[in-house]
């Protein structure tokens, strides 16, 4: 019942000083009934401004906002039938947490009974039980946050907004509460927005991803697909970690020219848009962990041997991250710990050529296969 | 020699303690001094004072004659009846005054604040005597007072403001609304500043209302702002002096002699320092318990 769908949105903040600043363009997408979505970006990308688009919290300069089937652009907040958790949780400092939950319920005036039960559901499903007579003061960072989306569940809205709402707590906590809030979204079966930076939980939790930059949308996908086919070369260097290398290439029929080697591509990765870049300048991308040292290679079908000088080695525990110098561009493999590397070691790494990406030097689009 | 091996270490102790901590004590003890000097000196001694005649010539130790004197003295009930009615007619009005006041001007463009703040803090800064003499010619008795001349639009006889029981107490406390909400409305401002616009938003998805997004959220957040402005307020107004000196020396008939006018006169007058003493602790005592029944009725659930 509750999609949210945004049609050609566009939001600019008229600042008197800066003048006029698109904070997001054009933006356009489909949120399905009971989906997971989560926005991804670097910071100031815009994700905030949507989801606050979403809420009503901001009116967007134009286009349509759609929730459920209605039409909300001239809503107030109240009536969008969302709940939001705010990055700073937003709790009311002055009321204990079962004033804080039900503030809500007592709003709509609710039977007290109905509001009691709620607060107790809401405070069962996050082990809140024994601190409802406490101020949000005498909690830790983990519990707050769980006072601000149980604040959202008693509402039973149609559907959920989080905004970075694990940035303010530690690694530990922020990847146990990561493993809640999926069984959460499971036990509610809620359309939930979640916007955050990390694009580690981005592709933990979403079903799927949007990925933004300068306040404009780079690509809609699974997080699978994100990782397999990004769009762009954004998308491709924000998706994964370390990020995607770019090495600066030059196509010649089935074989690769970057900087002096040669790779011979598999028949697999040539497709006829590949073909219209024949004897042109191509970007080529290939992920840290699809790049081998000659003295480990693991499963690949199709390899293309590169001869350099090791610069920097990391040791990880589980692998290590040995980069080197391909041109002018720095370049990461993420390696077998027992893969012989040290500084100034003329090494040959294999390339999996099964698993590169290539990309316009222009467009910085993909060009797909 | 006889000087002791102890002896000599414990005097070397004492150099080392000089040198590394000698100026710090040097420093602390300036407002030490003054504080022994100018404050408990003389509160020791008026504390003294007041169980005695006191008399630069001849002064004779009373016991609790003074405290007799004064708790069956008319004009002392009078002056605590006067101080009390002023305190309850301005400190609440004039919270309220400037919690108004506060609250458009936080809703205001910068400029525009800056402009209000500024002169609604003028008053502040001004002396009271300036104050003073200015609302004199404001409540001058004559048909060419301003309020008066104001009045007389509406063929209403002057009224002599300062010079009548019945308007005279009322008159200080008018003067006193109009006048003294500056710092109080600085201090509203950083609160308001202060309370996070993430909490409103909350509040609007959870369906609160203009009311009561202000009564459940604005104001309790303020409370500790309020209950400074109330505690520092009736400490102010228990002491209030300078418009009574000037404008009605406590008159008429004893009509706006508050106490701390009645010390002075007792004092200064009368030159019984003995019984402006007894008067200054009953009042220093006075203030000490409505503090702390203030403190304990609004702190309870103050969110500092
Ligand atoms: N109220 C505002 N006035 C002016 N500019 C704003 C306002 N809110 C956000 N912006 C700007 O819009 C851009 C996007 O902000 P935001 O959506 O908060 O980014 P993020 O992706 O980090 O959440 C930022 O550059 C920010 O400075
Ligand atoms: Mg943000």
């Amino acid at each position: 019942m509750a999609r949210v769908e945004f049609r050609n949105v566009r939001k600019e903040f008229h600042d008197q000083q800066k003048g006029t600043f698109t904070a997001v363009e054009g933006s356009d997408f489909v949120i399905n009934d009971k989906e997971f979505v989560v926005f991804v970006g670097p910071s100031g990308c815009g994700k905030t401004t949507s989801l606050r688009m979403i809420a009503g919290l901001e009116h967007q300069s134009s286009g349509d906002i759609i929730i459920g089937d209605r039409v909300v652009n001239n809503l107030h907040p109240k009536d969008r039938d969302i709940a939001m958790v705010f990055q700073d949780y937003a709790l009311y400092p002055h009321m204990t947490i079962r004033e804080n939950l039900s503030f809500g319920l007592r709003n709509l005036k609710k039977p007290k009974a109905y509001i009691e039960q709620k607060v107790q559901e809401a405070a069962s499903i996050l082990d809140l039980e024994s601190m409802l007579e406490r101020k949000p003061r005498e909690l830790s960072g983990g519990q707050r946050q769980r006072v601000a989306v149980g604040r959202a569940i008693v509402r039973d809205p149609q559907v959920f907004l989080f905004d970075e709402p694990l940035s303010n707590l530690d690694a530990k906590l922020r990847i146990q509460m990561r493993v809640e809030l999926a069984e959460l979204h499971k036990r509610l079966g809620a359309t939930i927005v979640y916007v955050t930076h990390d694009q580690v939980e981005a592709m933990t939790l979403g079903e799927r991803i949007v990925v933004m930059n300068k306040g404009a949308i780079q690509q809609i996908a699974s997080p699978t697909e994100l990782y397999a086919k990004p769009r762009n070369m954004f998308v491709a260097g924000f998706i994964g970690s370390p990020a995607m290398n770019f090495m600066d290439a030059e196509l010649d029929g089935n074989r690769v020219l970057v900087n002096g080697t040669v790779l011979e591509l598999p028949e697999s990765m040539l497709s006829s848009s590949l073909a219209d870049y024949d004897k042109k300048k191509v970007i080529l991308g290939i992920r840290p962990e699809d790049i081998y040292g000659e003295d480990f290679v693991q499963n690949v079908k199709v390899e293309g041997k590169m001869t350099t000088s090791v610069q920097v080695v990391e040791h990880l525990g589980s692998e290590n991250l040995v980069y080197f110098q391909v041109g002018e561009r720095s370049v990461t493999a993420k390696v077998h710990p027992e893969t012989k590397a040290y500084v100034g070691l003329e090494k040959t790494f294999i390339l999996d050529l099964g698993k590169v990406h290539f990309f316009d030097p222009e467009t910085e689009m993909r060009i797909s296969d | 020699m006889r000087t002791t091996v102890a002896s000599r270490s414990s005097s070397s102790a004492f150099m080392r303690f000089c040198r590394d901590y000698g100026w710090a004590y040097l420093f602390i003890l300036a407002p030490v001094l003054l504080f022994l000097v100018f404050t408990l000196y003389p509160v020791i001694s008026a504390l003294i004072m007041s169980f005695q005649h006191y008399n630069p010539m001849n002064t004779t130790w009373i016991g609790l004659n003074n405290y007799k004197t004064l708790f069956q003295d008319d004009v002392f009930w009078k002056s605590m009846r006067n101080t009390v009615i002023f305190t309850i007619g301005t400190v609440p009005v004039n919270i309220v005054i400037t919690f108004v006041l506060s609250y458009f001007i936080f809703q205001m463009k910068n400029s525009w604040q800056t402009l209000f703040k500024a002169t609604l803090y003028l008053p502040t800064v001004a002396s009271g005597v300036t104050l003073s003499i200015v609302w004199i010619a404001i409540y001058d008795p004559t048909s060419t007072g301003l309020i008066n001349r104001f009045l007389g639009l509406f063929g209403i006889d002057p009224v002599i403001w300062l010079g009548q029981s019945s308007t005279a107490l009322f008159s200080l406390m008018l003067m006193n609304w109009l006048g003294s909400h500056g710092a109080g409305i600085i201090l509203y401002l950083a609160a308001m500043g202060g309370i996070p616009k993430s909490l409103y938003e909350a509040a609007d998805i959870d369906h609160a209302s203009g009311w009561t997004k202000f009564a459940r959220i604005t104001w309790p957040l303020l409370k500790p702002t309020t209950l400074y402005l109330l505690v520092t307020g009736v400490i102010t107004s228990f002491q209030v002096f300078i418009s009574v000196y000037l404008m009605t020396h406590g008159g008429p008939n004893f009509a706006t002699t508050t106490i701390a006018y009645l010390i002075y006169d007792t004092a200064f007058k009368f030159y019984d320092f003995g019984l402006a003493s007894a008067q200054s602790f009953v009042l220093a005592i006075m203030i000490i318990i409505v503090s702390v029944i203030q403190f304990k009725f609004l702190s309870s659930d103050v969110e500092y």
